[in-house]
């Protein structure tokens, strides 16, 4: 990326910086334990509750007790105001929209009380991590070329571009464990897996001939 | 490289003049610090390899871009580009449909729960 002119690794400058703002910089506890935490709370449980964690826990259903978290990504989309954050977030755990399951929300429950410390890190990121409004804002902008982004527009392609990306982070693991291979997921995964992903038809592609080929 | 368009301050866009601008140059880095805590909230490491995550973002730009070219052709037709045209595109993504319609009316509720707040704040202000 930048030239690393500054004396340490610029994630680590971006990781400080990120220090001041709500969401918590990951910080490498225990790598092996954070590797698979869906497998690990997988094994961790029963065997039915086993099979449907890392579905579901992933691509956010309907998942009542997502409910609390869903505040998550709109709430953090409101980065102006940090202080607003904490009291939405606490709004947001009183109100309890009853709009989810009791059954899912007391599975979910039972499941995050056993999550273990980076369990815990990683689901936090996850719940908690998204787009910048304004910079998605500015990116439509930019795409239609019109001025008026509606806020739910925003919301909704953040919302899309998200799960988008936890498409291509799991095939990609999914890549690695086919290759047997571990650690960071390198370009070459993402590559295969964007592949894969558009053979599923998950990629929008388009429609318009391609004069060159 | 001391291009001043270019760079990682520019993300914070302090003079918006080029907002209009696609050059994709300006637009390096732009969801790196959000990419990097999603990453790992889905699975990769606490810190991903920088490579990966600007190769991610390409993508999702790319993603974002030719998914909003859709919806632009679909809503041609009435004119004005709406989020139902998103929400019709992704019809047949369940999970992200289901995901969708959920954020959308969380921030209806939000919506609510803000104005009954001033509402009571202007209650509160006129009884004292």
């Amino acid at each position: 990326m930048q030239t690393m002119k500054q004396s340490k690794d610029p994630f680590e400058v971006a990781f400080e910086e990120q220090e001041e703002s709500p969401p918590e910089s990951p910080i490498a506890a225990d790598e092996n334990e954070t590797q698979t935490p869906a497998a690990a709370a997988a094994s961790g449980q029963g065997d039915d509750v086993g099979t449907s964690v890392p579905p579901s826990l992933p691509s956010t259903t309907t998942g009542a007790a997502i409910s609390i978290g869903a505040a998550g990504p709109i709430v953090k989309s409101k980065e102006e105001d940090e202080e607003e954050d904490e009291d939405n977030m606490e709004i947001e755990l009183g109100k309890f929209p009853p709009s989810g399951d009791p059954d899912k929300m007391a599975k979910m429950q039972t499941i995050l009380s056993q999550f273990t410390d980076g369990q815990m890190n990683r689901y936090e990121s996850f719940r908690r991590s998204g787009f910048q409004k304004a910079n998605m804002k500015r990116l439509l902008t930019s795409i239609t070329g019109s001025s008026k982004i509606s806020v739910p527009m925003t919301i909704v392609v953040s919302g899309i571009a998200k799960m988008f990306v936890g498409e291509l982070v799991e095939t990609a693991r999914i890549v690695m464990t086919e290759r047997k291979e571990r650690g960071p997921i390198r370009p070459c995964h993402i590559r295969e897996a964007f592949r894969r992903l558009k053979l599923e038809g998950k990629v929008p592609r388009r429609s318009v001939p391609r004069l060159f080929r | 490289m001391n291009n001043p368009s270019a760079g990682p301050s520019s993300k914070t866009k302090v003079g918006s003049s080029q907002s209009s601008e696609t050059s994709f140059k300006r637009k390096r880095g732009v969801f790196q610090k959000d990419l990097q805590h999603m990453m790992y909230g889905f699975g990769d490491d606490p810190n991903p390899l920088p490579e990966t995550v600007a190769l991610v973002e390409d993508i999702v730009v790319e993603y974002v871009t030719d998914m909003v070219h859709k919806a632009q052709d679909i809503a041609s037709k009435r004119g004005k580009l709406l989020t139902e045209d998103f929400l019709f595109l992704i019809r047949k993504d369940l999970p992200k449909l289901n995901r969708c319609t959920e954020l959308l009316s969380m921030n209806e509720e939000l919506k609510q729960a803000r104005k009954a707040f001033e509402v009571d704040e202007e209650k509160l202000a006129s009884t004292e």
